[in-house]
Formats: C-alpha cells, sequence, structure tokens
C-alpha cells in the first residue's frame, strides 16, 4: 500500500500515448525560433497549437519593456501583491486594463488559473450559488470548490437549462453568479452570450464571462466576446488571462462594481502569491496597448480562422464550432486515429493539439488546431495542404 | 419502498437508458467511476438526465460524496425530500 497507488489510472492513461517518436502530451519542444515556428525531434514546425493567438510573444514592443524591467527591477518581486510585490507598473496594468473597459475595478493575478480561483472563492460564498457551464475549465471548477458555495452545472451552452435551474432557485437566484467562457478552449465554440444575459437578468442573477480565450480576438477593441455582441453594460465580472492573447503568464479581473477591488482583502490566491515578475508585467502592458489600439493584428488572424474553417469543412473534417474562431478543433472517431492524425500532421511539419476523454467533453478525441495573427496566408497555406494529404493517406489506407 | 424511493429509482433507471445506454445493467453497489469504468463526463451527463427527470438541480458535492448508484439514490431522495417542503 502506498501513498502512490491512487495515480494507477493516471499511468495506465498515460502509457496508453507511448509510442516511438515526440510525446503528444507535454510534448518537449527543443527551440522557439518565433510565434509561428518551432522545433520538436529535431524538426522545424509551424506552431498551430500555442493559443498564441495575436502572436506578440516576439513583438519587439514587448521584448523591449521586459528587457528595460527585468534590467532596471530584477527577476522577480520575491513577494505578494498585499507584501512587497506591488511596484508601480501592476498598479498601472490595472489602470490599463479598467481603462480599457472604462470600469472602476480592475485585479492582476498571478496567473489565469488563480484569476479563476481567486474570484470565485471570494465572490460567493457559503449560502450562495455558483451556476456554472458544464464544460467550464477546471479553474473555474477548483475556484467553485474554493468556495464553499452550492455549485450546480448546466448543460453546455444550453440556456433553457439555465433558465430551469434559476428558476428552481427562486429568491436565492440573487445570490447567484452565472459563469460562462466567452470562448471554450475543447471544441472552440462560443456561447449564446445574448441570451444568457436575458434569462439572468430576468431571475435578478449575476454574470461572469471568462474571456480566456476570446480577450484580443472578438469586439472592435478586442476585449472580448462581451464586447462583440454590446454587452458590456450587463456583466458583472469579467475575467482574462494574459497567457493567450497577451503573450506573457498572468490574470485579471475587471468589473463595473467598485466593491469588486475588496477581493484585495479576501482572495486568498490573490494574498497568498507571489506576484508576476516585472519583466511579465511590462511586456503584458506593452501587449495590452498593441491589442487594444488596432485591428490589423485582429484583422489578420480572421482571416486566418475563416480561410482554415473553410478548407477544413471542404476537406470533410467534422469541426466542434461552425462559427470560425481561434481554434479549430478536428472531431476524430477515436483516440487511436486521433493519434495517428496527431503524429502525421507533426510529420508534415505541423504542430497541434491531442486532446482525449475525459480532457474533453462529451467523450470526443480531437485534434485541436489554434490560429495565430502572426501565421502569414503561407502557413495556413501549409496547414490546409497537410491536412488534406492526411485526409487522402487516411481515405487510402481505409479504401486499402 | 416509499413514493420518494420508487420515484428517484425509477428517474435513475430511464436515465441510465437515456444517458448510458450501454451501462443499463449496472450493480447499484459497485463504484461508479472505479469499477464501472464511467468517467467524470458520463457521470455528470447521467445526472443531468436524472435533473431533468426529478425537477431538481444536483449540487457537484453531493456528486462528489456519492460513489454508487445508490449512494447518489439516497441523496437524491434527501434533495426530492428538500424540494418538496
Amino acid at each position: 500500500m502506498s501513498l502512490f497507488d491512487k495515480f494507477d489510472p493516471l499511468v495506465q492513461s498515460r502509457r496508453a500515448l507511448d509510442f516511438d517518436g515526440p510525446a503528444p502530451v507535454a510534448t518537449p519542444f527543443e527551440d522557439i525560433a518565433s510565434p509561428t515556428r518551432g522545433t520538436v525531434a529535431g524538426q522545424e514546425v509551424i506552431l498551430a497549437g500555442t493559443n498564441n493567438y495575436l502572436g506578440l510573444t516576439f513583438h519587439p514592443e514587448v521584448i523591449q519593456r521586459a528587457t528595460e524591467a527585468l534590467e532596471t527591477l530584477g527577476s522577480g518581486t520575491t513577494g505578494s501583491r498585499m507584501a512587497n510585490g506591488s511596484y508601480a507598473d501592476h498598479g498601472e496594468l490595472e489602470c490599463d486594463l479598467a481603462q480599457a473597459f472604462n470600469w472602476p475595478s480592475a485585479m492582476v493575478f498571478s496567473t489565469g488559473y488563480q484569476a479563476n480561483v481567486g474570484v470565485l472563492s471570494s465572490i460567493v460564498g457559503p449560502g450562495e450559488t455558483l451556476l456554472i457551464d458544464a464544460d467550464s475549465h477546471a479553474s473555474i471548477y477548483d475556484g467553485c470548490r474554493m468556495s464553499k458555495a452550492q455549485t450546480i452545472t448546466f448543460r453546455h451552452n444550453d440556456v433553457a437549462n439555465l433558465d430551469r435551474k434559476l428558476a428552481r432557485l427562486g429568491d436565492d437566484a440573487k445570490r447567484t453568479l452565472v459563469v460562462v467562457e466567452g470562448l471554450y478552449s475543447m471544441l472552440g465554440d462560443q456561447p449564446p452570450l445574448a441570451d444568457f444575459v436575458e434569462v439572468k437578468n430576468r431571475h435578478g442573477a449575476w454574470l461572469l464571462v471568462d474571456e480566456a480565450h476570446s480577450f484580443g480576438v472578438f469586439g472592435h477593441h478586442g476585449l472580448g466576446l462581451t464586447e462583440h455582441f454590446g454587452l458590456l453594460d450587463e456583466v458583472d465580472f469579467i475575467v482574462g488571462t494574459f497567457s493567450k492573447s497577451l503573450a506573457g503568464i498572468g490574470g485579471f479581473c475587471v468589473s463595473p462594481h467598485p466593491e469588486a477591488e475588496l477581493m484585495r482583502l479576501a482572495s486568498r490566491p490573490y494574498i497568498f502569491t507571489a506576484s508576476p515578475s516585472p519583466a511579465v508585467i511590462a511586456g503584458t502592458r506593452a501587449a495590452l496597448k498593441l491589442l487594444t489600439s488596432g485591428q490589423d493584428l485582429r484583422r489578420q488572424l480572421h482571416k486566418n480562422m475563416t480561410r482554415l474553417y473553410s478548407a477544413a469543412s471542404d476537406l470533410g473534417y467534422a469541426l466542434g464550432s461552425d462559427q470560425p474562431g481561434p481554434v479549430a478543433a478536428l472531431i476524430l472517431p477515436d483516440k487511436a486515429t486521433a493519434l495517428a492524425h496527431w503524429q502525421q500532421l507533426l510529420a508534415q511539419g505541423v504542430y497541434a493539439n491531442l486532446m482525449i476523454p475525459p480532457a474533453t467533453p462529451a467523450g470526443l478525441c480531437l485534434l485541436r488546431l489554434s490560429l495565430s495573427a502572426a501565421h502569414t496566408d503561407e502557413d495556413i497555406d501549409a496547414i490546409i495542404h497537410a491536412l488534406s494529404a492526411l485526409k487522402s493517406e487516411r481515405t487510402q489506407a481505409i479504401s486499402a | 419502498m416509499d413514493e420518494a424511493t420508487q420515484t428517484v429509482r425509477a428517474a435513475i433507471q430511464q436515465s441510465l437508458a437515456a444517458a448510458l445506454p450501454d451501462h443499463q445493467a449496472l450493480d447499484w453497489d459497485v463504484a461508479l467511476s472505479a469499477t464501472a469504468g464511467l468517467d467524470s463526463i458520463q457521470i455528470m451527463n447521467l445526472v443531468m438526465e436524472i435533473e431533468d427527470h426529478l425537477d431538481v438541480s444536483v449540487p457537484v458535492d453531493v456528486l462528489a460524496d456519492a460513489h454508487t448508484l445508490n449512494e447518489l439514490a439516497a441523496q437524491l431522495e434527501k434533495l426530492v425530500g428538500d424540494a418538496a417542503t
């Protein structure tokens, strides 16, 4: 009997993915040369599975600001925001975020995961209710658990199911926070946000939108799906991450409620974590300026999204969403086929993500491609060509 | 067997047929994940079906405490009883 025995099922699941060649889980990168190029097992590949939606990881302004902060302020803050870890730039980044939304409250967290855990565990508590989409990210589930609030799931993107569950709560709906995501990272699908807003308003509930995968991608200023649908006046909290469109690491929560600042006094994941390093904060400020100040990056990203969705559909692939987005999830019939696709795509010079149960919704096996504004037209051509070659190889194999 | 128990058991049986047609013959005393081999998504889908049948909302922590169908049934009976009062 060992403390480690309980990990046996995980070990067996992991072993099922063992084979000769690069690992599809925790794939080691020997080099990263640009937002769209890396080296895996000695081979240069197009990066199409890195969530680098605006391709800002190597942007000169981001690098310059981060480098200056590293050289002038040091490598780390060595303390939490509540102690010695609040530098001028941490506050300035919060001001930048608050100004972008024109809201009074913005808080920076050390990771996107911690932003969800930190917000949910402090805003909602015992005697209150969290109503979350069943396909929510692990950070949302973990935040719910830490809140000690009653947590109920509703069917993924199902407005009627949410309506029924709010109705069952009666007056308690007014002390209920509904949580949805702006874009679900596994299937790349979006919520019917306007319908969710109508339902939560009718019941007097509160609404948090996690824009981790939609911030920088949608909306005139890149603020996410909420901005895209003109619903910024209808939500109570928006959570986001710095580790996708903003090309760094960290997370944030913005709110039209000035009282949201009280979380600084109550959120344990905020209080008891070292603050992000000066270089990360400075780089994120530069990236946020690029994200909110122009349309060029989003225009290129949307062009890439539309092209890939259209081509994958023409090739006969079933996609996780019919609305083009930064994530294109190819639905494959089983684990073996998904793994074969992942390997063959890599062999053709394209790195994507293999996603299999139980990490996926509805037990689906997925090959997940994420797009970037830094992908050139030629990169998209190459990805489509690789998918096409893969499709014809598989078709020939099945015929044989 | 009282009426609430019968209602809950019927709802579970009907939900098994709808959500997990390959697992209708489950032993009600075996652990759903460890022994019956259901993953968390299958269990969640089953519970969502049950919620529709019984017109109750099942909190996530109830699932964490119910490892078998009999344990789930016991938790559901409490929820149905609470909803009725």
